[in-house]
């Protein structure tokens, strides 16, 4: 078991090392990116674009280039913005990780709740009328773009209707909890539902499947013989076996999402979150930020990959041997 | 000049409507109110939320180049003159700031005397002395300012700041008399532009231990009426009162209205807009989408200000390469591309007007002259695209390949797509290629990249022809290979770099009889075609309902700090 953690932590580097070179790569292959003159400013001359070109070690080969970047993203961690002067990478994106886990987290909450809602009621109700048209529903909640849906709740809730009936709903961005826990929901809740609808889609059609399937399994009719009430062997049993492959998915989707998949809700929200910084940094190819974010990112999935992967050996030996 | 954010999102023809909107700031209302009546007490006070889209980069009065900072600058930093801070024409007027009054000149223009005032200090507290305005010229140095050697490089001394910026001193250049409480500025040859030079950011004074490199996201010590309490590029730039200010000449630096001034960052262009209309925000930075100027000019009209702009859009044609190597190919692009039709991408008549010559309209020097309108006449009417084509055919570059490098945003994309179907049309075989907005303008300036034909824009510093026509087409702003080559046609001239000597030279005497050598300059180059002006844009300021005072400088733009909140 030790084991096969360290070989799946080793692993974890490599994939992160080799993330970090493809960036960095990909980035000074761009045509026309060298952040040199970007820096400078406008219409400098030649000496001052020297100077600048210089003072960020620009003028120096590629690999002692990454080599430093690393040193000062992982060694000194005290790596600055090309655009942002002045702004070091890492406060910035411990600063914006409370405002991504507020989000994601509420948001998990919302659609763990509603996909086990909508699954098993659909499962339970199979055979009428409720079942396809919760399933409709969840279909329609997949199909919906979040950027869409967001820009549509942001028109209604924003514009059309916030002279009635949604006045009470706050201006768009992000309290901290700690400041103002009620304004920090209240801001909150409409990303979270926005967010919400996509995977409560997803979980509500993949946990119906799960339960139907198991609903046929023997020891189902082994505890229908025993004379055990429908509704217990359908919470007690048959939904608590079909929650494992929701489990592993949510780690993994919920590690996406932490690492700013949730980007176009942030974006649209105006959500100072990690998605929100990665969004800026592509926008005005800010390297340091870019390298920043993308390793973040790839942190957090190749974390939840790695737990999702232990616990499964955990929970089944014959994945350690595979 | 940095240029701003531009028109987010579509080519909508509703937004040719901006129907009611309050043509231009020059409104008596306004004006009279701010200009004439003095600081009116009673409007004192409040907070002002502004909002931007993103931040715009180091805080460092020095460094920073954005339009962003710039306008809120005004009410932070001051140098030694000021544009003058007031709505209209008057704005391009500079004033002494922390000079006592107008520099005494001699030695021909080269040396300028200005005297300090006496009584200022930093929001941190210390007295300004001539110390401080030494450190800070050569601070612009050791920073390396944008504009280090293309501004400041006249003063004695800075040829060896700019080579070896860490050991930058001015002593022969910039002498402090600290009895006297004087500053001698001495230049190696005369500028008539040296003053305009004094009065924009990277000239401002601060205190002589500032650091000695970009201060980035730290803020500097101010002498006007804000300093600044917080910056975060993610979250907002909080600015509040300098308990050290007081008002020392209105014209110059005139005391704030708001008790605090907060740009928060972060919101999409739609969602601020939004926030203005539910007076949740007071302003918009960056200009409102094409799609939602109808609402604005109709529903919103009393809160909308649109004022011209002393800036231009234009096509580089690159004199260097094939086919615009070929004068009469060049020509043929200005006689086919149809301004109205760009007005149109850009947003209508209201947002941008037909641009013939290199000077926009406002700016000294400017002559309404139409080189290549259809039928001739001083402004534009419409295109000829027989005569283009038959130039085409006559430079027998017919047939040639021809990369359109556009930034990739909606608008210059559109416009770009148009662009295109033109160069089909004339006779050549046209490709888009839109490159991320952030890297296009440096790629476009590298020859390396062999771009033979981009779409950018140019919006004034100062108030001065030389700051379009000697930055933008002189032989020294073109350096090859470079990113930073701002002369993008790569033209180069020897005839015309002999008359702009000239009226840089005739300037320091005669600023008028210049400014008409300037605009016979303009018509010279037209007539050779490096470039194609398009359009000269213009601004729209939306304000929340609670805005008073609205002024507009035509120099930094909006005064924010002159606004009224309550």
């Amino acid at each position: 078991m030790l084991l096969f953690a360290v070989r799946r932590l080793a692993s974890a580097v490599l994939v992160l090392f080799a993330i970090s070179v493809l960036v960095f790569l990909i980035f000074f292959a761009t045509p026309g990116v060298d952040p040199a003159a970007r820096i400078a400013g406008r219409n400098a001359d030649p000496a001052t674009l020297a100077q600048v070109r210089h003072s960020f070690g620009l003028d120096r080969p590629i690999p002692i280039r990454y080599a430093l970047m690393m040193r000062h993203l992982f060694i000194s961690r005290d790596l600055e913005s090309f655009v942002n002067r002045g702004a070091k990478v890492i406060p910035q994106i411990v600063q914006a990780t409370p405002v991504t886990l507020s989000l994601v987290l509420g948001a998990a909450v919302i659609w763990v709740l509603f996909a086990v809602l909508m699954g098993t009621v659909a499962a339970w109700r199979r055979g009428t009328v409720a079942d396809p048209l919760i399933m409709l529903a969840g279909v329609v909640g997949i199909s919906l773009p979040v950027y869409w849906l967001g820009e549509v709740v942001n028109l209604i809730t924003q514009s059309r209707l916030h002279g009635s009936v949604f006045s009470w709903v706050p201006p768009l961005g992000y309290v901290s909890l700690t400041d103002d826990p009620g304004q920090w929901a209240l801001h909150l809740l409409f990303p979270w539902l926005t967010l919400a609808v996509l995977y409560a889609g997803i979980y509500a059609r993949l946990l119906r499947s799960e339960l139907v399937a198991n609903l046929n399994e023997d020891y189902v009719r082994t505890a229908r013989a025993k004379g055990i009430s429908e509704r217990r062997i359908l919470i007690r049993h048959a939904l608590r076996c079909s929650l494992i492959p929701i489990v592993s998915l949510f780690g993994l989707d919920f590690g996406a999402l932490v690492g700013g998949a949730a980007l176009l809700t942030e974006v649209v929200f105006g959500l100072p979150g990690v998605g929100k910084l990665t969004y800026d940094a592509l926008q005005t190819v800010d390297l340091p930020m870019i390298m920043a974010t993308v390793i973040y990112a790839a942190f957090f999935v190749v974390l939840a990959n790695a737990v999702v992967d232990v616990l499964y050996a955990r929970l089944d030996p014959r994945a350690r041997h595979a | 000049m940095a240029r701003k954010a531009l028109p987010g999102i579509a080519l909508i023809t509703t937004s040719l409507i901006l129907a009611g909107c309050s043509g231009s700031s020059s409104t008596p209302a306004t004006s009279a109110s701010g200009s004439t009546a003095g600081f009116q007490s009673q409007h004192k006070g409040g907070t002002l939320k502004l909002l931007a889209k993103s931040a715009a980069g180091s805080l460092d009065p020095q460094v920073n180049y954005t339009l962003q900072y710039w306008q809120l600058y005004q009410a932070m930093y001051d140098g030694l003159m000021a544009f003058k801070k007031v709505d209209g024409q008057a704005s391009f007027t500079p004033v002494p700031d922390l000079a006592e009054a107008a520099p005494q000149v001699s030695d021909g223009g080269k040396t300028y005397v200005f005297k300090l005032r006496q009584g200022i200090k930093f929001s941190t507290g210390a007295a300004l002395t001539t110390d401080d305005v030494v450190a800070s010229f050569e601070r612009i140095f050791k920073v390396s300012s944008p504009t280090a050697g293309t501004f400041y490089n006249g003063i004695v001394g800075a040829d060896a700041c700019l080579t070896k910026p860490a050991t930058c001193s001015l002593a022969k250049g910039v002498v402090g008399d600290a009895t006297a409480g004087t500053v001698t500025i001495h230049l190696t040859a005369p500028d008539s532009e040296f003053l305009y030079k004094l009065a924009v950011p990277h000239a401002s004074i601060l205190p002589k231990g500032s650091p000695a490199k970009d201060a980035g996201t730290t803020p500097l010590p101010t002498t006007g009426p804000y300093m600044v309490a917080s910056y975060d590029p993610n979250r907002e730039l909080k600015m509040v009162r300098n308990p050290n200010f007081s008002e020392w000449s209105h014209d110059a630096e005139p005391q704030a209205y708001p008790d605090e001034i907060d740009e928060s960052f972060g919101l999409t262009v739609e969602a601020e807009v939004t926030a203005v209309q539910n007076g949740q925000a007071d302003w918009v930075f960056d200009p409102p989408p094409a799609d939602r100027l109808n609402e604005l000019g109709t529903t919103y009209a009393s809160q909308v200000h649109v004022n011209p702009l002393t800036a231009f859009w234009y096509l580089a044609l690159n004199t260097n390469l094939a086919p615009f190597n070929n004068e009469a190919a060049r020509q043929a692009i200005s006689w086919a591309v149809d301004r109205a039709a760009v007005v149109r991408l850009y947003g209508g008549t209201n947002l941008a007007q037909p641009a013939c010559t290199i000077l926009p309209p406002g700016l000294p020097g400017h002559v309404d002259s139409c080189a290549y309108t259809a039928g001739g006449g001083a402004t534009w009417s419409a295109p000829d695209l027989a005569k283009a084509k038959q130039l085409v055919q006559q430079s027998g570059t017919a047939g040639q390949e021809v990369g359109v490098v556009v930034q990739d945003d909606t608008v210059n994309k559109a416009m770009g797509e148009y662009l295109q179907s033109v160069l089909n049309e004339i006779g050549y075989q046209a490709t888009l290629k839109p490159l991320s907005a952030d890297i296009q303008f440096t790629y476009i300036q590298n020859t390396k990249n062999k771009v033979q034909l981009s779409l950018t824009s140019w919006y004034q510093d100062y108030p001065a022809a030389s700051d379009f026509i000697n930055v933008l087409l002189s032989c020294a702003s073109f350096h090859p290979g470079s990113d930073s080559s701002i002369n993008i046609s790569g033209f180069c001239d020897k005839g015309i770099d002999g008359q702009i000597q000239q009226a840089l030279t005739l300037a320091r005497t005669d600023p008028q009889a210049a400014d008409k050598l300037w605009g016979q300059i303009d018509q010279a180059i037209m007539a050779k075609a490096p470039v194609v002006p398009l359009i000269n844009p213009k601004l729209v300021d939306f304000t929340s309902k609670r805005v008073g005072n609205y002024q507009f400088s035509k120099q930094f733009y909006m005064l924010v700090s002159q606004l009224w909140v309550q």
